[in-house]
């Protein structure tokens, strides 16, 4: 069994990337690597569900900042998506990262933010 | 050639030469052939004898074994019914002489290019149905005669019978070699292997036949495992081949998470589908190795048992109807806890099935064979080696057995130190904390340090020789110790990421330690559990 599934979707204006299962050093690369690689330029940004991953640990914290960072340097946003009752949480609590950027309960949630987002300069 | 009265001379023939020899019909196919070859072709002192065999789907005659035209057999020589030499004696079912090859009608040039000068053939007839043609050929012109045609056809009445029976003899080993290679490799290579389980299992073919049913272990998400008993209705290459079917089927639905009850609902729709009268029977039990608790379904099939210390007991089961019987069928789920040491059995009808006996008997009779045992492979030996009758089974057999590994007290390992150890060390741990009555909160917070303390260590590890860690961990009132030691140096955490690491332990644990010595570095961690 893999310890972890990413299924990619794309929105209106956003890609969609739905973990499920677990993160940690063994796969976190690889799993930052498939959603940036799937990312299209024109999108305003990505949209990460973590809703169905039971477990992230501080490399998969890690790869969710360089992710963020890239994105940022082509002009995108990352939306994280972490429902209240999520083991994800823990993690975030305890590595004193309460809110790691912009983050929603639910998807629909996190693609609204996106459309009321300004637009970006230029 | 003089000439003899006919029948004496046969039967003389016939007696010395073994042609009828009993004997004959119970070799195999291919040596049957040849047998016949030497001794026809002895009996009536010819340079070439053939046999073609009659293929029903094509209409045609197939060189089958040779003498003196061994080149027939090699390119496969095929003769239409109906036309030629061969194919008028299969036609018309009657003998056929030629005295002069070259100026008759002779299909197959091989015949010609061997300088044959004259042919006698006969048909190969059994019960009214025709097998095959039987024919010799002279290098020199040559009247066969009436004793001649005698001997042939005597020997073509007696091989006839032996020919088909090995024929379907070697069909019906085909079949069965080619579906028990197929039942193996529809089978799982090898079994699941899941912290907290361990499983064995058998499949038993009958003596006959193969048959379709099978077992199968799954890995589930957040520390579950499946287990799947299951048995196709019918035997042979299609009952396996369906079995192969249904147990990818079962399989797929499982790992996407659906309980037992819905699994078996799922396959049940699967095989109504297929259009096909297909039915089977299954039961599905999925094990949480975090909570110990088991839920199982069945679908037509017999009642799993568990296996304990204390005595064998056979499980409730709600009946539902087998796999694709009726519409929309429904299993209903049961749940229970398997608890530390015990062990949950499932088979299918051919390990408890006897003619004349009540089929409750049977199941007693399983129960009865498999108590005592302590472990998965011990439950399967038990119950093959006390239910197997010597003379094989009539109907095959499929078994699966998991058990509740006893969590330890105090957990003592050494592991490889390598990014997959994390996934197996979170898994342990979270059993090993639940056992211990940690609740479910501190459960996940030590199990989160716990495994950054491990990352740690394989950060550590030496590259590239093979490098280990321990993990230790036990309880003294009402507190949690663990403890992870490496054997490489200390290092200053690495960047954010690191730095993230250690102070995501030092959060969750009351109290953190570092011992650095020369052999390596030990994290010792702390943190009391509040009282249940």
């Amino acid at each position: 069994m893999s310890l972890a599934d990413v299924q990619i979707m794309l929105a209106a204006s956003a890609l969609i990337a739905q973990v499920t299962g677990e993160i940690d050093m063994s796969n976190a690369e690889e799993v930052g690597a498939t959603v940036i690689g799937a990312t299209p330029n024109e999108a305003d940004g990505v949209i990460l569900d973590l809703s169905r991953v039971d477990y992230l640990d501080s490399a998969g914290i890690y790869v969710i900042y360089g992710m963020r960072a890239s994105l940022q340097a082509r002009g995108q946003v990352l939306i994280l998506v972490i429902p209240p009752t999520s083991p994800v949480l823990d993690s975030l609590r305890l590595a004193g990262v309460e809110r790691p950027g912009e983050v929603a309960e639910a998807v629909d949630e996190a693609l609204r933010m996106l459309e009321s987002r300004p637009l970006q300069g230029s | 050639m003089p000439a003899e009265p006919g029948t004496d001379r046969a039967l003389e023939r016939r007696s010395s030469y073994r042609l009828t020899d009993p004997g004959l019909s119970e070799l195999p196919l291919e040596e049957l052939l040849a047998e016949l070859l030497v001794r026809v072709q002895e009996a009536l002192e010819v340079d070439t004898v053939a046999i073609l065999l009659h293929d029903a789907e094509s209409k045609q005659l197939v060189a089958r074994a040779a003498k003196g035209i061994e080149e027939e057999v090699e390119q496969g020589v095929r003769i239409p019914v109906g036309r030629g030499f061969a194919g008028r004696i299969a036609a018309e079912r009657v003998p056929i002489f030629i005295a002069d090859v070259d100026h008759a009608d002779v299909l197959n040039p091989i015949l010609r290019e061997k300088g044959i000068a004259s042919l006698l053939g006969v048909p190969l007839i059994v019960e009214g149905e025709l097998i095959g043609v039987l024919h010799v050929g002279s290098l020199t012109p040559r009247m066969f005669g009436q004793d001649d045609l005698a001997v042939l056809q005597m020997a073509a009445a007696r091989a006839a019978p032996a020919i088909e029976h090995a024929r379907l003899y070697a069909e019906l080993e085909h079949e069965h070699g080619v579906s028990m290679v197929l039942q193996r490799s529809l089978l799982p290579k090898r079994l699941a292997e899941v912290v907290g389980v361990s499983v064995a299992a058998r499949y038993l073919p009958a003596r006959e036949e193969v048959g379709g049913d099978w077992y199968d272990v799954i890995e589930l998400p957040r520390g579950r495992v499946g287990v799947v008993i299951g048995d196709v209705v019918g035997h042979g290459i299609g009952a396996a081949a369906l079995m192969g079917r249904l147990r990818t089927a079962l399989h797929s639905y499982a790992i996407e998470g659906h309980g037992p009850g819905r699994t078996l609902e799922l396959v049940d729709r699967f095989v109504q589908s297929l259009g096909e009268s297909a039915m089977a029977t299954a039961a599905y039990a999925v094990f949480d190795t975090y909570t110990s608790s088991l839920q199982y379904a069945t679908a037509g099939h017999l009642p799993p048992v568990v296996i304990s210390e204390s005595g064998t007991r056979v499980l409730e089961v709600t009946p539902a109807p087998p796999l694709g019987a009726f519409p929309y069928g429904r299993c209903p789920e049961h749940e229970l806890s398997l608890q530390s040491g015990e062990m949950l059995f499932l088979y299918t009808d051919g390990l408890v099935e006897r003619r004349g006996v009540p089929l409750n008997d049977g199941i007693e009779a399983l129960a009865t064979a498999v108590h005592g045992a302590r472990t998965p492979e011990g439950a399967c030996a038990f119950a093959v080696r006390r239910l197997v009758p010597p003379e094989g089974l009539r109907d095959d057999v499929a078994i699966v057995a998991l058990r509740n590994t006893p969590v330890p007290a105090e957990l003592h390992v050494t592991l490889p130190a390598e990014p997959k150890t994390l996934a197996h060390v979170r898994r342990m741990l979270r059993r090993w904390l639940n056992e211990r009555g940690a609740e479910e909160g501190e459960v996940a917070e030590m199990t989160i340090a716990v495994s950054e303390a491990c990352a740690n260590a394989i950060e550590h590890a030496y590259a590239p020789a093979p490098a280990t860690f321990e993990l230790h961990g036990w309880a003294r009132d009402g507190e949690i110790t663990m403890t992870v030691r490496d054997g490489g140096r200390w290092r200053a955490p690495r960047g954010q990421n690191r730095g993230r690491g250690l102070s995501i332990i030092v959060a969750a644990m009351d109290d953190v330690q570092i011992d650095r010595t020369a052999e390596g570095t030990e994290l010792v961690m702390r943190r009391r559990i509040a009282p249940k």
